[in-house]
């Protein structure tokens, strides 16, 4: 058959990973960059002062990037839950993706900066008491310092532990080939998803949800949820792409798995409109004035937000979810691509709505800086993966799932 | 070949990775498979189906006489009261929407998941559906107080009162979601039954047998491409129904969460009890199928992996529920906000704290129990569990409703609301109509989805086939 | 499959080409290529279940269904948005709960909902639309051995309307493809006639479904001189009284009933204690009772019959204290619940400066800023605000004075809801104190100061 053409070759080409430390260097660069053109942005009258915006900017991007590492994190683990066979040739990129999360936990320093600095340039609450508002006063027992500090090292302990097992086992079975390993790593799963979800719930409250403390939504957790799995599929179709563009995992990815990885972003497309129109809807409707302030900073027209909400509508929810409808779009992989480079602009214009209104209203200066930002931490982001990367092949080639996967049909309609 | 199951038990649940188990087991035949599910409708029914079908019926009765009681006497005759005017009905009518999920979702989400093992449970699942929502659905038809106007709900023209329904109330909206709900899975039950209803008209020995399933089945030749339309309406309609599903919690979750009532408003509700809902829904269908499975011997078709995959679900779901629950308490604490905070201690330690903490025992604590193969697979400790997950499901929807209801703002207004003997009736009589419907499905149709277990069986078979192939082969 | 319909006056049974049997898909799948291969397009097999690459063995294309789905989501979408839209915004526009009256987000539920009903419904009358079905006569059922076409045979058919098609070929074709049987398919020749009495049946049944219909109609289109019918009667008449209704159950002929003396309801305690009320409830009470008789009597009786009782019911009350003309027969307190102190008197200078002040002036003499603007603007109707230090004024009981800045008088708003009672008390001992001030002798002060004023 065909496949007997198709290149082996299943690890990624060394033009790319010598490109890494150059990538790191514009990452970094980017990020300063940034802060220079937010303190030159800045506008006092607004309290929007440079190191606001920067680190609003910078959590924002921080979160763009962990969330679909986290992603992966989720696919990998309920992979081995359900006992998944179809996902046996992309899994490994899952495993590669989650397994930069230890980098991720290094660069949540200039986070601890900002709460340690007690200048409440991120969240207000770490000013301490006596210069915040009452009821956020009173969330300090939640929200100080020092505690945020533990669970953070918490959170990061549990997907660490859980990233890194699940990639040393995998590569293990690479060399042996033995089926008592994914027997482990199924047996692991259950209890290391329960503890991912407490984890993703509560960091999704304690670094996104308390920038703005007086505000809350229990549905937060799942929000972030959502748009890091959509995200994560995204990421996940396009390093396949990009890794079939130049002869590699061309055995092993097929029709049938991009087809099925589309139809796990166009969910979860679905999922996210259902969580975040859920969401408003609950606060729209009920009207309360210390729910609705949070969607009053963003849709107001004075703050300039506005336009931002109606595009996440169109394009988060209504044009990708027609776009990729198509039976035959699933099914192409270099339309896939374009469409998961789409999703991949959205879901930070998400996270920016997220976050960026608590800064204050929108300026040009402000959104110039946050882009450049996002570009330097998407650098940082590709850098990490090719340090990650390195010379590890791309598909767990001893997987016991994989001639399942390999001769997976579709319906054929 | 005819042979009926035989009576020992086989464990598919050792996995062996990279090779699935085979779903049906007894070394079955395509035709065995036929005669194991026909048999049901053209033998004679076991005792087991008498006795549910003789308590059933006048349960049913019952049901009926406290309705024509509450319709000439008014609602004064259930335990509603002020502050708590919305109860036992609301409860019973959640309770058994929520039930009413698990079909919809083993047809129509598992299958998009192709989770091959719905096939062995997905009819008995779906009727559960059907059933579960005609008992819902009476809750809300005879609680508005003047039942026989309940057609206002609808948007019709009408002479008399020149208006229209409010479509910006969430009361309409469930109308319309459960309506919907019930309406299309109505449809995709039917369809999915055509082809088996096709068997049971071919294999029939009387005229009338011949008459009945031969006009319900449309006419069912097996054609090819008719397969091919029909397999591809079933998968528009899972994937139709998929989001359906989901909705119709989030919708019934909306007539909660919209309101300003601590403990209702709160915007986890509509993922929160669409995990409830499925949860409950799983739980009914291990209570029904276990003995189901054990009073036909169906134990080929429905067997340790299906009950051990549904546990599974009922595990993952029941700890969704229970992360809700904790998130919902830690954000009454985050909050600050004293109402918030005085609902959720209520809720725990307040007069109702009974009610609650049955909710957490049966629907947090008791699933825990599947984290362990041995209640995975054993039918008797599983039926348990799934029993007291009903209780547990019912008592959620108890404390949901009663304790934020009983104490709200106004502390002169505070009251304790306990149900009347009326109340306690419909709900047992509404159990009559359930079981009532159901011994009449086993009795009449189709309950396992032969054809597509037949479409698994050939699946697996040629996975089989082309896994000896490659072992051949590199060896 | 739908192209094809059996003629209905054709004399022998005709013959629809051959089918063959077979026990497994395989051999199925095996045949059908073969059958393909030979160039036959007119086939069709029939299994028990879908069988897995079929669709490509027999060459069957897609299905349009899909379109169906998609045109009847999007149409179900318009309908529910139109449709709410129209409904609450444009022809019956009411407002409730605040919103607007095009509430989008409230719109959604109902519009996702009926996108999914109606695609739902579509997708399945297309699917059995496009599959002919119901079609309850078929050539296939003629053989009996098709019956396990349900079971678990498989059966490949070539129609003889195929362009290639000749009966012994085709016939060996399937032969040589291992069946365990090869037939010809022969028309249906059992009566197609639908059995009259299924029609009379019909016809009656629907009759008889129209008769409530009817029944309804004719009610609703004529008139009646009979009562309305009562289903339920105790919901149309109700043993209730309600508000401001007369009987004859008590003494003073009130459906609404006075607290028992003594006692106080939940959550109105404020309403007992004379210090939230400037006065003595239950001394009040005492004095009021006869005008409540009179006010029943006035209500149960014709105007003039109340004009009669009246005189007498004053009689024999007690004598009320004399007031003006609309003034509350109050016991008024004529002390001071409270302790007056200097931080007192402070707050009720600060209370009295930031609420009163503005109208009644710094000084109480009705000459605030708003009263010297309004008169400024020679507003003719302008109605100076009282001066505390009018005589009427003097006089009144602290109580009366409490009442009024409590309750308010004319056109000044009560004050209930922005001082507590305590303000009000503090606010009251002030004007005390004020007027004290401005209607002062010189006895009025102490000995030692008396002679630092005189010197000034």
């Amino acid at each position: 058959m065909a496949a007997n053409t198709l290149n082996d070759n299943v690890t990624m080409p060394a033009s790319w990973r010598a490109k890494a430390p150059l990538l790191l260097a514009i990452g970094l660069c980017g990020v300063l960059v940034s802060l220079g053109l937010f303190h030159f942005g800045s506008s006092p009258e607004n309290e929007a002062t440079g190191f606001r915006m920067f680190f609003h900017s910078y959590l924002a991007n921080y979160i763009y990037c962990l969330s679909f590492c986290l992603g992966a994190l989720f696919f990998v683990l309920v992979q081995h839950v359900v006992r998944a066979g179809w996902s046996a040739t992309v899994r490994r990129v899952a495993e590669l993706l989650a397994y930069t999360i230890p980098f991720w936990a290094v660069l949540f320093a200039p986070i601890l900066v900002a709460v340690f600095t007690n200048h409440g340039h991120l969240y207000e609450w770490s000013k301490g008491a006596g210069e915040i508002p009452a009821i956020v006063e009173m969330k300090l027992d939640y929200l100080n310092p020092g505690w945020f500090l533990f669970r953070a090292v918490v959170y990061f302990a549990i997907w660490c532990v859980a990233a890194r097992l699940y990639f040393r086992m995998s590569r293990e079975q690479d060399e042996t080939g033995s089926t008592e390993i994914t027997l482990k790593l199924q047996r692991w799963a259950g209890p290391f998803i329960i503890m991912f979800a407490l984890a993703l719930n509560f960091a999704a409250f304690d670094w996104v949800m308390s920038t703005d403390a007086e505000w809350y939504s229990t549905i937060f957790g799942v929000y972030i949820f959502a748009a890091g799995m959509l995200s994560f599929f995204a990421v996940m179709i396009l390093t396949c792409y990009m890794m079939q563009r130049n002869g590699r995992m061309e055995k092993y990815v097929n029709t049938e798995h991009y087809h099925d990885l589309a139809k796990f972003q166009f969910g979860f497309i679905v999922f996210w409109s259902y969580i975040a129109f859920s969401q408003f809807l609950l606060y729209w409707y009920a009207n309360i004035p210390e729910e609705t302030l949070w969607y009053k900073h963003r849709l107001d027209l004075s703050t300039g937000w506005r336009p931002l909400a109606y595009l996440l509508i169109a394009l988060h929810f209504a044009v990708p979810f027609l776009g990729t409808l198509p039976r035959a779009v699933r099914r192409n992989k270099n339309l896939l691509a374009g469409w998961a480079c789409f999703i991949l602009v959205v879901h930070w214009l998400d996270m920016t709505f997220l976050v960026m209104p608590n800064v204050g209203p929108a300026s040009f200066m402000m959104l110039l800086g946050h882009f450049v930002c996002w570009i330097g931490m998407v650098s940082i982001f590709l850098a990490f993966f090719m340090y990650r990367v390195g010379e590890t092949p791309m598909v767990a080639t001893r997987d016991p799932w994989l001639p399942d996967s390999l001769a997976y049909q579709q319906m054929p309609m | 070949m005819s042979t009926i199951a035989s009576n020992k038990v086989i464990d598919n649940t050792i996995d062996t990775p990279g090779r699935r188990t085979t779903l049906v087991t007894g070394n079955q035949t395509y035709g065995s498979i036929t005669h194991m599910v026909s048999r049901i409708s053209e033998e004679a029914q076991p005792l087991a189906w008498w006795v549910t079908f003789i308590l059933a019926v006048p349960t049913l009765g019952m049901f009926g006489a406290l309705i024509v009681y509450l319709f000439l006497t008014g609602v004064g005759v259930w335990g509603n009261m002020s502050p708590v005017f919305w109860a036992w009905p609301i409860v019973n009518f959640v309770f058994w929407v929520g039930i009413g999920h698990a079909g919809t979702l083993i047809s129509a989400i598992l299958f998009l998941f192709r989770q091959n093992w719905r096939t062995g449970i997905n009819r008995a699942a779906e009727a559960m559906t059907i059933f579960a929502v005609v008992c819902a659905g009476t809750f809300p038809g005879i609680h508005v107080g003047r039942a026989w106007l309940a057609f206002w709900l609808t948007p019709y023209p009408s002479l008399n009162l020149w208006m229209w329904p409010q479509f910006r109330s969430p009361l309409l909206w469930d109308v319309f979601a459960v309506g919907t709900y019930a309406s299309v899975s109505l449809v995709f039950w039917y369809m999915g039954m055509i082809p088996d209803l096709a068997t049971f008209r071919d294999r029939s020995t009387s005229k009338f047998r011949r008459l009945v399933y031969g006009i319900l089945s449309l006419g069912w030749s097996g054609s090819s491409r008719h397969w091919m339309r029909y397999e591809k309406a079933y998968s528009l309609l899972a994937a139709l129904a998929t989001p359906l599903v989901l909705s119709v919690h989030t919708v019934v979750s909306f007539d909660f969460a919209v309101s300003q009532l601590p403990g209702w408003h709160t915007t986890i509700f509509p993922p929160y009890f669409v995990a409830g809902a499925i949860f409950s829904g799983f739980g009914m269908v291990v209570t029904l199928l276990v003995p189901v499975r054990a009073i036909y011997n169906l134990k080929d078709v429905i067997t340790l992996r299906h009950l051990d995959n549904m546990n599974k679900i009922i595990l993952a779901t029941g700890s969704l529920v229970g992360l809700a629950y904790a998130t919902e308490f830690f954000m009454a604490w985050y909050s600050k906000n004293p109402y918030e905070v005085f609902t959720f201690i209520n809720r725990a330690f307040g007069p109702y704290w009974w009610a609650y903490w049955i909710m957490v025992s049966c629907n947090v604590i008791s699933p825990q129990l599947f984290w362990f193969k041995f209640f995975r697979t054993n039918t008797i400790a599983m039926w348990i569990v799934s029993i007291f997950v009903n209780i547990g499901m019912w008592f959620e929807r108890f404390v949901i409703t009663v304790t934020s209801l009983s104490r709200d703002f106004l502390p002169a207004s505070w009251g304790y609301f306990s149900p009347t003997w009326v109340d306690i009736g419909m709900l047992v009589g509404s159990f009559g109509l359930f079981f009532t419907l159901f011994s009449l499905f086993c009795r009449y149709l189709p309950i396992v989805a032969m054809a597509e277990v037949k479409g698994v069986m050939s699946q697996h078979a040629h996975a089989e086939h082309r896994h000896d192939h490659s072992h051949g082969a590199s060896h | 499959m739908s192209d094809h319909k059996p003629e209905k006056k054709a004399k022998p049974p005709r013959a629809f080409g051959w089918v063959a049997e077979y026990a497994d898909d395989n051999k199925l799948l095996e045949a059908a290529r073969k059958v393909r291969d030979s160039g036959y397009t007119r086939t069709d097999a029939f299994t028990p279940f879908p069988v897995h690459g079929i669709d490509e063995a027999l060459g069957i294309k897609a299905t349009v269904l899909p379109w169906f789905t998609l045109c009847a989501g999007a149409t179900g979408t318009c309908i529910a948005l139109i449709m709410q839209w129209w409904m609450n915004a444009f022809d019956y526009p009411y407002i409730i709960s605040g919103k607007p009256f095009a509430s989008w987000p409230a719109f959604i539920p109902v519009a996702f909902e009926l996108t999914i009903l109606f695609a739902a419904y579509t997708t399945v009358i297309a699917m059995l639309g496009l599959n002919g079905l119901p079609k309850f006569s078929n050539p296939m059922f003629t053989n009996p051995k098709f019956d396990r076409a349900t079971d678990d045979r498989f059966f490949l058919w070539v129609d003889s309307r195929d362009k290639y098609f000749n009966t012994e070929k085709v016939k060996s074709l399937l032969e040589s493809t291992g069946p365990i049987s090869v037939d010809e398919v022969r028309e249906d020749d059992s009566p197609s006639e639908i059995p009259k009495m299924i029609f009379s049946a019909g016809l009656a049944l629907i009759l008889l479904a129209l008769v409530p219909g009817a029944i309804v109609l004719r009610m609703r289109a004529a008139r009646s001189d009979q009562p309305r019918w009562q289903v339920f009667f105790d919901m149309d008449f109700q043993p209730k009284k309600k508000p401001q209704q007369t009987t004859t159950l008590f003494a003073d002929k009130r459906v609404q009933r006075p607290p028992v003396p003594g006692t106080v309801a939940r959550g109105e305690l404020e309403l007992a204690d004379p210090y939230y009320l400037g006065y003595d409830p239950d001394k009040t009470a005492a004095l009021e009772a006869t005008e409540a008789t009179r006010m029943v009597a006035f209500n149960a009786q014709d105007g003039a019959a109340a004009a009669a009782a009246a005189p007498s019911a004053n009689q024999a009350a007690a004598p009320a204290p004399a007031g003006a003309a609309g003034e509350p027969n109050y016991a008024w307190l004529t002390e001071a619940p409270i302790e007056a102190t200097e931080e007192l008197f402070a707050l009720g200078k600060k209370k009295f400066e930031t609420n009163c002040a503005v109208c009644h002036g710094y000084a109480g003499y009705g000459d605030g800023l708003v009263s010297q603007r309004a008169t400024n603007l020679a507003q003719g109707y302008w109605l100076q605000p009282t001066s505390m230090h009018e005589d009427r004024i003097q006089k009144q009981s602290v109580g009366r004075i409490y009442y009024t800045v409590t309750n308010g008088k004319g056109k000044m708003a009560g004050y209930a809801s922005s001082l507590t009672p305590r303000e009000r008390w503090a606010v009251v001992l002030y004007v005390r104190a004020l007027q004290r001030s401005q209607n002062a002798s010189i006895e009025d002060v102490p000995e030692p100061k008396r002679a630092e004023l005189s010197s000034k």
